[in-house]
């Protein structure tokens, strides 16, 4: 525990206690992106639109989700090469592999519902070209092996659709996370990834025992 | 009674034949009495629209905006009449440009290698008074199929000039054609409706 301490201390020192404002812009970006993706892919499939509309939402959720992507693989590049600000020191060894879990899931998620979405639009039967917002068209993945199969483009529908009702119960996860950190731990976990200035806080956490710990392990105050 | 009436037989042949031939150069005179006519489709009060229907999807309608027709009618024998169509496929409009495009490219019309859709009558059959049938060929992506149109004839009067409103209804079977792209998510079915005016030339 000692030790925890004194290297999440060393590690605070080396990593900043913001997120950078490029990783910071990125999610909120992928946060709207991703949220604006599920209303869109709801509303296309079950919204009671005439043909032309839907035609055209088809092409847009098409075009936003291979911008997810990108943005996906930007965050994932980002990740691996960037040091991420340090996880409060109170937050216990739990909560911390949930976290990396949750993080995990995101990506992975993400990852699988572009992937799911490109295969079914590269295998559906009516062979819509993916003309990404009108600049140039996307060509099919594995082409050779994914024209016009019907039951592939049913199942990665399927599968499309399961994903993205994964990443909704993991956004209610996140959020509450969130939440729990700013609210009830009272740490800088959330405030660190707004998108607006915001004062850190100084004590990581206020929870009796913390204090207990701090002031056994600590620096001396005066 | 008899010497008389037969004095005045000749006198009255005379007349009675003159108004034959009165009656029978009115007949043959341009004009009104005119057994053929030809009338050209009014661009603004036409519409070539077509609908289809898919699984899963909701029914798309379009239209062709550029188009010209013409009629060639003969009155008295209905079935002397001519009709033509054609349709530039590149005017295809189902509300949305990035459709539109799709319907354009060779899985739909390959308009930029089939330029026109042509229809040009081979027979006309009068049903009744407002409706008549018209069989035809049909010039879709390079090949030719007959195809039978129902319409409905009507002539609105009160009018300055001489005017023809009909309405004809077709089902297209695009398969015929060589359209299978879609199908059989995608109907082989096209209704297709032509709703028009034409004006006497």
């Amino acid at each position: 525990m000692r030790r925890d301490s004194a290297s999440a201390l060393r590690a605070a020192k080396a990593a900043p206690r913001r997120w950078s404002a490029a990783t910071i812009a990125l999610h909120w970006l992928s946060a709207a992106l991703i949220l604006g993706l599920i209303g869109l892919g709801w509303f296309m499939v079950h919204g009671d639109i005439d043909a032309a509309t839907k035609f055209d939402l088809y092409q847009l959720h098409k075009s936003l989700g291979f911008l997810g992507l990108a943005l996906l693989l930007l965050r994932l590049g980002a990740r691996l090469v960037q040091a991420s600000p340090p996880a409060p020191p109170a937050m216990p060894p739990w909560e911390h592999r949930l976290a990396g879990l949750a993080h995990a899931g995101f990506y992975g998620l993400l990852l699988a519902a572009s992937l799911t979405g490109w295969l079914l639009v590269s295998a559906a039967v009516i062979a819509i070209p993916t003309r990404f917002f009108d600049l140039f068209v996307i060509p099919n993945l594995l082409p050779s092996l994914t024209r016009a199969d019907a039951s592939l483009s049913a199942a990665m529908a399927f599968w499309h659709y399961v994903i993205a009702r994964l990443i909704l119960g993991l956004l209610v996860l996140h959020v509450a996370a969130a939440l729990k950190h700013h609210f009830v731990d009272r740490n800088d976990v959330l405030t660190r990834m707004l998108p607006w200035p915001t004062r850190l806080r100084a004590a990581p956490s206020n929870r009796r025992e913390d204090r207990l710990e701090r002031n056994k392990v600590g620096p001396p105050s005066y | 009674m008899l010497s008389s009436s037969s004095s005045l037989a000749p006198k009255f042949r005379r007349r009675a034949s003159a108004l034959a031939l009165l009656m029978a150069v009115a007949a043959l005179a341009p004009g009104h009495a005119s057994p053929r006519s030809n009338w050209a489709i009014d661009p603004s009060r036409t519409h070539i629209s077509f609908s289809i229907d898919a699984i899963g999807y909701p029914r798309t309608q379009g239209e062709f905006r550029r188009f010209d027709g013409r009629l060639s009618v003969d009155f008295d024998h209905p079935a002397q009449s001519r009709v033509s169509f054609r349709v530039q496929s590149q005017s295809v409009d189902v509300g949305s440009a990035s459709f539109s495009d799709y319907l354009r490219s060779d899985a739909f019309l390959n308009a930029s290698h089939f330029s026109e859709i042509v229809f040009s009558s081979t027979a006309v059959e009068k049903i009744d008074e407002n409706d008549i049938r018209v069989t035809g060929d049909l010039t879709m992506l390079g090949v030719t199929r007959p195809l039978t149109v129902d319409v409905e004839v009507r002539r609105p009067d009160a009018r300055s000039r001489a005017r023809l409103e009909f309405t004809a209804r077709a089902k297209i079977d695009r398969l015929e054609f060589g359209m299978n792209s879609g199908f059989p998510v995608i109907s082989k079915d096209v209704d297709l409706v032509v709703a028009s005016e034409a004006e006497e030339q």
